[in-house]
């Protein structure tokens, strides 16, 4: 089996008295898009400045194409690149020279893929970067990382600061990565984005991973839900296998499945079903599943933007 | 009962002041700070004089010597009185002391108006209901309060040593004394919220600042160098500081320019705040531009192009400030020489008495201070470019730690070599064109003698880098700071020799006076190159900080 992009075991790490991240055992292969979901403070940065030698473990390791982040870190960052969550770019630079810089210290530029890149983000390189919007900044980093080709992209909340435009042209970007084979990390706290780049998908909260797996894989833990309209009177369904939080309204009841449908449709089937909806459930809603329970009166709190 | 949910944004007090308030309270403490280290010099000055010369006539002596000496007016201002322990005491605080008020005011003002808006704290509170003219206005208010700290703590100084029996200065000319001393701090706060508002950046408000310090301090050497041009000292804010003529012949009046440049300054800084964006200064940098990329093609070219404007500026000012002093040298030295008790005094440093020689001996401590303060720069730098995230840029592609490190030390120890000899060279340029009779080498060797100092406390600030990074620049300056206090008041409270060490100068030979003592540079050296070494290896073993 080829090496992983990036392999962690019991990662953890422990500022004063608040554990950041706790053991985190995480594997990306090469070629993947990965997606790292969580809410502000979960400890996306600090896995990703971690996975960068930036910062040092408390305890646990990690492994970037199998060279070790901490010790052999120069190694390892010839074969990615980075886009951080914040741009701090030198203020007195143009975007042309922090480009030329960042390519020369990389050792390695696509420079035609560069100038397609430009034009692509509609970035005006001759500014100098103290002039740039944040908008600005965070398309001169993405153009900085995406240049080199990397075989790892690490990618930070990238899309803060972009508009729809904008982030449009930095998801083709990444789809094209993963067509030319290029293996991407991305941290996120907007589902959507995610939800449209990503393979796999990790959950994050408060330093503990809770969930890893296929958008595929995720749909099955949490519930579906159902709403079915009968003809005549309602069963009951709340003695179904797997059915929970039954409502019933007239002749309409809703109500949520885990596992398999099997059971209900068994039910549903010599009941008399008028009409049926269901529906799977989207990431925002296995995100709430993690992060926050709707409130009493059935309305669901967004978690994102 | 949900009506008790739904409420909306409750009325809370509103903070009218806050710009005001954060600023005072920053401005004060290092106000105070600043204070209670210029009361111990004037403290230690005037106790010194009381006690060296006890009798009318080495005073009179004293005074026949510097009275008209146009070497050293031209360093300290002219000489007025100075056969009384008040008369020396104001000739020899206040100028050294205004300078120093000067930095002190025009830092001081670019930090907490210009860094602070850069850093993006004011946008916060602009988004409220200040006006960016008010922020001004109230920025000056609270700088005007750490002002205030500043006099008061000189001020409690300068009355509690003057009613010593042997020093007996009144408490009312003790005021005016804190006063004029004062008034150049105050000018130069006016003068850095003025180029904040020029200019978009600290480091350039701050170097615009030092540059009419730079001119200012020029026109009054020139004005008191005996050469007809007195009249030129009403030209300089520091001339005016003379004018004042405290502890002498007391002129209040001539508080009246200062305090009306003070009011139109501060003025000219309100009206300009109102008329530019947040975040960029009145004369807004040019933002498009051709790319330079000569020296950008890795780490150690772009420390060489970030370090090149304040590098260059410092050349500019060592290099002036160096041949001034060379031009001074040869008639500063006929005093020194001239005076037994001077000449004792100077003898028992170590110095034999030798005309130009001696005086440049003496003098060049100040330039191994400011060399040392360049070095403290750079550790600061360093710091910055960790704390401000643009190290990370580097160290996530195909840089190491270390390499980046020695990259950027080597930077600083050609900057600190080169500026070294300038110092040599301009002096002796100066002294040559006088015929002061200073050999060349000598002096080249005493420009080389200022630097080990710079370089330990390189070695130093990247040790505290290393291991904790976040003290890194108030330690490299505050060791600066701490050394020339042990420097000036060391010698004359008779401190033991364990103190004495603790200052980077002490191990330093007073050359071109004497013989550098290359054995103690070299040691010198070598304790900042094991500092930095170790540094170096904390530094690759620990978490990159953010502020
Ligand atoms: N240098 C630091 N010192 C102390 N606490 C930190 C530091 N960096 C991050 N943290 C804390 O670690 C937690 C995780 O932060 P972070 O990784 O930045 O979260 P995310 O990127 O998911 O928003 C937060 O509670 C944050 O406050
Ligand atoms: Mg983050």
């Amino acid at each position: 089996m080829a090496t992983p992009a990036i392999k962690t075991e019991q990662l953890s790490k422990r500022y004063a008295t608040l554990d950041a991240l706790t053991d985190l055992d995480l594997e990306v292969g090469q070629g993947e898009v990965v997606g790292f979901l969580g809410p502000n403070g979960a400890g996306k940065t600090t896995t990703i400045r971690l996975l960068l030698g930036l910062i040092r473990p408390t305890h646990g390791r990690a492994e970037i194409f199998g060279l070790d982040a901490q010790r052999q870190s120069v190694a390892a960052h010839a074969r990615l690149a980075y886009v951080a969550g914040e741009a701090n770019l030198w203020p007195s630079l143009t975007g042309t020279e922090t480009l030329h810089l960042l390519g020369r210290v990389q050792g390695q530029v696509d420079d035609a893929y560069r100038d397609e890149l430009i034009a692509r983000f509609d970035l005006d390189t001759a500014k100098k970067v103290r002039a740039y919007s944040k908008g600005n900044r965070q398309k001169l980093q993405l153009i900085a990382a995406l240049m080199t080709r990397p075989d790892l992209l690490v990618l930070d909340e990238p899309t803060a600061g972009l508009d729809p435009l904008m982030e449009q042209a930095f998801r083709v970007c990444i789809n094209e990565a993963h067509q030319r084979g290029q293996t991407v990390f991305l941290s996120s706290h907007i589902l959507s984005e995610v939800e449209a780049l990503c393979d796999r998908v990790g959950i994050l909260r408060n330093g503990v991973l809770v969930e890893m797996g296929t958008l595929a894989e995720m749909r099955h833990l949490s519930a579906l839900t159902v709403e079915a309209t009968f003809d005549g009177s309602v069963p009951d369904l709340s003695a179904v296998p797997g059915v929970t939080s039954v409502e019933v309204a007239g002749n309409v009841v809703r109500c949520q499945v885990h596992g398999g449908v099997e059971p209900l449709l068994k039910v549903l089937a010599v009941s008399g079903v008028h009409e049926l909806l269901s529906r799977e459930p989207s990431l925002e809603e296995l995100f709430l599943a993690h992060y926050g329970a709707p409130d009493a009166e059935g309305h669901v709190v967004s978690g994102a933007r | 009962m949900l009506a008790e949910v739904t409420l909306g944004p409750r009325a809370v007090p509103r903070a009218r002041f806050v710009v005001a308030g954060e600023t005072a309270r920053r401005a004060v403490r290092s106000g105070a700070l600043w204070g209670c280290v210029f009361g111990l010099y004037v403290a230690a000055q005037a106790l010194t004089y009381a006690s060296s010369y006890k009798t009318p006539a080495s005073r009179e002596r004293l005074a026949g010597l510097f009275g008209t000496n146009a070497g050293i007016s031209a360093l300290n201002g002219p000489a007025h009185e100075i056969q009384t322990v008040a008369g020396f005491t104001a000739w020899k605080c206040l100028m050294v002391l205004s300078v120093m008020g000067a930095v002190f005011g025009l830092l001081t003002a670019t930090r907490l108006v210009r860094a602070e808006e850069d850093a993006g704290r004011w946008e916060l509170l602009l988004a409220g209901r200040t006006t960016r003219r008010g922020a001004c206005a109230q920025a000056l208010g609270g700088l005007a309060a750490g002002l205030g700290a500043f006099f008061v703590v000189l001020a409690a100084f300068v009355v509690l040593v003057g009613r010593s029996h042997d020093v007996g200065i009144g408490a009312g000319g003790a005021l005016f004394f804190a006063l004029c001393v004062t008034a150049s701090p105050a000018l130069f706060l006016c003068v850095g919220v003025l180029t904040s508002q020029l200019f978009g950046t600290r480091r350039r408000a701050s170097a615009y600042a030092a540059g009419i310090l730079g001119v200012g301090y020029a026109l009054r050497m020139v004005a008191d160098s005996g050469t007809g041009l007195e009249w030129l000292r009403w030209a300089t804010p520091l001339g005016w500081v003379e004018e004042l003529q405290p502890l002498t012949h007391p002129r209040p009046w001539v508080l009246v320019p200062v305090a009306a440049l003070c009011v139109a300054l501060g003025g000219a800084a309100i009206a300009l705040a109102g008329r530019r964006d947040l975040g960029s200064g009145v004369l807004a940098e040019r933002s498009h531009r051709r790319p330079r990329t000569t020296l950008l093609s890795g780490q150690v070219g772009l420390s060489v192009r970030l370090s090149l404007p304040v590098l260059s500026g410092w050349v500019l000012g060592l290099c002036a400030y160096a041949l001034l002093l060379g031009l001074v040298a040869k008639s500063g030295g006929q005093a020194l020489t001239a005076s037994a008790a001077m000449a004792k005094a100077i003898a028992r440093l170590g110095i034999p008495g030798a005309g130009a020689q001696t005086y440049l001996g003496v003098v060049f401590l100040m330039t191994a201070v400011l060399l040392a303060l360049v070095g403290a720069g750079q550790v600061s730098a360093m710091r910055s470019e960790e704390a401000d995230g643009h190290l990370d840029n580097l160290v996530v592609r195909r840089v190491a730690r270390p390499a980046w490190l020695a990259g950027r030390l080597l930077v600083a120890v050609v900057a600190l070599a080169a500026l070294g000899v300038g110092v040599g060279l301009f002096a002796w340029a100066g002294a040559a064109s006088q015929h002061a009779g200073v050999p060349f080498s000598g002096l080249l060797q005493a420009g080389a003698n200022i630097v080990p100092p710079a370089l330990c406390l390189l070695g130093l600030g990247t040790l505290v880098f290393g291991a904790w990074p976040r003290a890194a620049t108030p330690a490299a300056y505050g060791l600066v700071a701490w050394s020339l206090l042990v420097e000036l008041i060391g010698g004359s409270l008779g401190l033991n020799h364990f103190v004495l060490d603790t200052s980077i100068f002490h191990q330093m030979t007073a050359a071109p006076a004497v013989a550098p003592d290359w054995t103690s540079a070299l040691a010198m050296v070598l304790l900042g190159l094991v500092a930095a070494l170790a540094g170096g290896a904390a530094f690759a073993r620990r978490d990159l900080q953010g502020e």
